[in-house]
């Protein structure tokens, strides 16, 4: 059966960023800062990079097999039963993401404005909102995206630009670092942080045109990982990279300490939290999505509607798992570098069988005609 | 038919009562009245007889070991609602004006901030709000012991900004909170005024309680804060800059060396004053700069620092003492400039010469050097113990070009 084919080039793009911005915006440049001190901008540009590279695997492998997502080609690639142990450990670890995500969520929100409100209830809602919007279709969660990525996009902007009245260029210099401690180590830590864009795999098949999917993931990516440089650069010049050290949540901390003129709005922090909400909502959104979407595609079902409340308790009970706020930034750490090898390492590993035994799906097109 | 219609209204009826408990409403909900709004601390350190002061609220006497050192007290001015004009024109309160009645200041003792403001809280019916808090005032004495405490518990607290003020005390820092200056009619907004105006008027940097973390935790530089003093109008005097070496305060400079620490570090607009007298002669004229730009250079002799540094004033002249002194004269001009050059360069020396002697590097260089010479500083420095040290030993050479650009509106 033949999906629709809806999703354009653009919606595509804005689909990554929205999903790659998200909860780790906030302690961003602290992992930053750790790695490399002043040396911070460049850790996170590095781990861009590192990140656009696998991203541009898994992009090919969706343009080698423009109508499958990864659940479906990985069989033909290497075989159904080691492809369903590859699918599942995807599966589980966007589950174990999504809680995560709903977990810091919740820390930072009990920690910093809503302090009496029990951590459940924050995490509950805002997993009550993703599941509630994952029952849609893709074409009306590749909407989403599209109508909030304007939204988060222009208020960080404006806040950074805001922030830089205070700023001081001495704070970024020299670029690389004074002898950066763990430089490789905080790549890794910030790339973990941008690999929602798997979601590129379930993606492409619906996408209209799917050999543009190289443009979309290049525009994507640039813009999250642009503003995710200029995050970590504006906090760094305004702070310095020793008080980063000081501050569990370098970002929030930044909106605090910057006013709109004229005494508008003494202190940023709660338009910043606003914003940052939708961003959280988008990235939540995608997780989820892919974790039921995939879900649904390994069973072989129709449907992926079913899901949505059925993974709900299991994620909900994985999110409450953590028993403090420094157990939960160790396990989110531990947690983003084994993904790493799932979304990086395993895509790396099905491109190279699939080139070596000469697999490809069917063209654009072809099935159309048929 | 009429069966659907009533499952239809029976299901509307169950969604609204599975939204109803979601409109209750929700746990932070906190009214503006009932929230005791905290606008200025002052913090003192007290002997330890006052220990008997204390409530026992955070730990019962002789049960728990407290915090060593000596206790502190701690003074809060809490915005009483409904007394505090809203706006410009607002004439509500219906106060004379002055503290006291738009504020009200109540002190405890404690043995750390966290546990007078528990004592405190212990005292009040409302809950203390430090959303609004703009000025923590804290007493020499106090800041010479150390603020460690101090900078957690506010860094800490997610209430707390970082543009509120931080400031250090002549004497009692509670004198602050109860003072009552006639222009503004409430104490501490008169206090932020003070320092942010002097800011405007080129007499402060900037240095808000987040700068002068910031600054803090810098391993190339060290914090300072304005250092005020209560006057006995009960107007308040910006009386120096407080020196630091990492969290203790070591010294204080005089009013104008706080001009120096701007023109070093070319802040602007510039505000201060100063005599000039020409040499050879007994001619004095007062000039104000307008304008500053520094550029900061540096080398190494034999392993250590030799920092440079350009200053280029700008300055008007405002007053002459006689008539016998012709400004028409360039020569004149010219003599005043040179004078005023040398004069800056020795006050900028002396003043460098004194954070060295406090070990308390308040400008930066060591930031300096840490920015644009990381190879020195990785292999000899890399800690802010190891640049206070080397700091003390360092040498620098200040040369001032000074330019007279107006002369006020009188001819001659």
């Amino acid at each position: 059966m033949e999906h629709p084919r809806s999703i354009t080039a653009i919606q595509t793009a804005s689909i990554l960023v929205s999903t790659i911005i998200g909860v780790g915006v906030l302690p961003l440049p602290l992992f930053a800062v750790e790695a490399a001190d002043s040396g911070g901008p460049l850790v996170t540009l590095v781990a861009v990079l590192l990140s656009f590279a696998g991203l541009s695997i898994i992009t090919v492998l969706g343009m080698r097999f423009p109508h499958q997502s990864i659940v479906e080609y990985s069989e033909q690639v290497i075989g159904k039963w080691p492809a369903w142990i590859g699918s599942m450990l995807i599966i589980a670890f966007f589950a174990v993401l999504t809680s995560l995500t709903a977990r810091e969520f919740g820390e930072v929100v009990v920690t910093s404005v809503l302090k009496k409100t029990p951590v459940e209830i924050t995490v509950i809602v805002m997993l009550l909102l993703a599941a509630i919007s994952t029952r849609n279709s893709i074409a009306t969660f590749s909407y989403i995206h599209f109508f909030y990525f304007p939204l988060l996009l222009w208020p960080a902007l404006f806040i950074v630009a805001l922030s830089l009245k205070n700023a001081d260029v001495l704070n970024l210099q020299p670029i690389w670092g004074n002898k950066p401690k763990d430089f490789l180590g905080g790549v890794i830590t910030i790339a973990a942080l941008l690999q929602g864009s798997f979601i590129l795999t379930i993606v492409i098949p619906r996408m209209r045109r799917p050999e543009k999917a190289m443009i979309s993931s290049l525009i994507g990516l640039t813009i999250a990982g642009g503003l995710y440089v200029i995050i970590v650069a504006a906090t760094v010049s305004v702070f310095g990279a020793e008080e980063i050290k000081q501050l569990l949540w370098p970002t929030l901390e930044l909106a605090k300490a910057t006013s709109l003129p004229a005494n508008v709005l003494e202190r940023l922090d709660a338009a910043f939290l606003a914003v940052w909400v939708t961003a959280v909502f988008t990235t939540l959104l995608s997780s989820y999505f892919l974790t039921i979407y995939a879900l649904r595609q390994l069973l072989r079902l129709q449907e992926h509607k079913m899901f949505a409340f059925f993974l709900l308790p299991f994620v909900f009970v994985m999110a409450m798992l953590p028993q403090n706020i420094v157990n939960m930034y160790d396990i989110i750490e531990i947690v983003g570098r084994i993904g790493l090898f799932l979304t990086i390492g395993y895509p790396a590993l099905l491109l190279l069988v699939s080139i070596l035994r000469g697999k490809r799906g069917k063209r654009h097109g072809e099935s159309s005609s048929l | 038919m009429e069966k659907v219609r009533l499952s239809n209204f029976v299901k509307s009826l169950l969604v609204l009562s599975m939204i109803a408990p979601l409109l209750t409403g929700c746990w932070d909900r906190l009214e503006i009245e009932e929230r005791a709004i905290v606008l200025g601390v002052s913090i003192d350190s007290v002997s330890q007889e006052n220990e008997d002061d204390e409530d026992e609220v955070t730990h019962i006497k002789d049960t728990i070991p407290v915090p060593e050192g000596q206790m502190i007290r701690v003074g809060v001015q809490i915005a009483i609602p409904g007394k505090i004009p809203l706006g410009p024109g607002e004439s509500g309160g219906g106060g004379k004006g002055g503290g006291g009645q738009t504020v009200w200041v109540i002190d405890v003792v404690g043995h750390s901030v966290d546990d007078a403001f528990m004592n405190l809280q212990q005292q009040m019916s409302s809950r203390l709000f430090f959303g609004h808090l703009r000025v923590i005032v804290v007493s020499e004495d106090l800041a010479a012991r150390g603020m460690e405490n101090i900078n957690d518990y506010f860094r800490r607290n997610s209430e707390v900004r970082r543009m509120a003020w931080m400031v250090v005390s002549k004497g009692k820092a509670k004198a602050f909170m109860e003072a009552a200056p006639k222009l503004e009619r409430v104490p501490t907004l008169y206090l932020m005024t003070t320092v942010e105006e002097a800011i405007r008027m080129g007499k402060f940097p900037k240095d808000f309680i987040g700068i002068y973390w910031s600054n803090t935790s810098k391993k190339g530089q060290e914090g300072f804060l304005p250092y005020v003093e209560l006057k006995k109008e009960q107007n308040v005097e910006i009386s120096g800059l407080a020196f630091f070496k990492g969290a203790k305060m070591v010294g204080v400079s005089k009013p104008l060396e706080i001009g120096a620490f701007l023109a070093i570090k070319g802040i602007n607009p510039a505000g201060y004053r100063a005599f000039v007298k020409l040499d050879g002669t007994k001619e004095t004229v007062m000039i104000a700069s307008t304008h500053r730009k520094s550029k900061l250079d540096v080398r190494f002799q034999n392993g250590r620092p030799h920092f440079t540094i350009h200053i280029a004033l700008d300055i008007n002249l405002e007053e002459k003492m006689s008539d016998s002194l012709n400004l028409n004269d360039p020569k004149i001009i010219r003599r005043i400039e040179q004078t005023e050059a040398e004069a800056s360069n020795r006050f900028g020396m002396e003043f460098i010469r004194k954070s060295q002697e406090f070990d308390s590097d308040i400008f930066g260089f060591g930031e300096y050097v840490r920015a644009k010479k990381p190879g020195y500083w990785n292999r000899n420095v890399r800690s802010a113990k190891k640049w206070q040290e080397i700091y003390k030993d360092a040498s620098f050479e200040v040369i001032t070009q000074v330019r007279v650009r107006r002369v006020g509106m009188k001819a001659r």
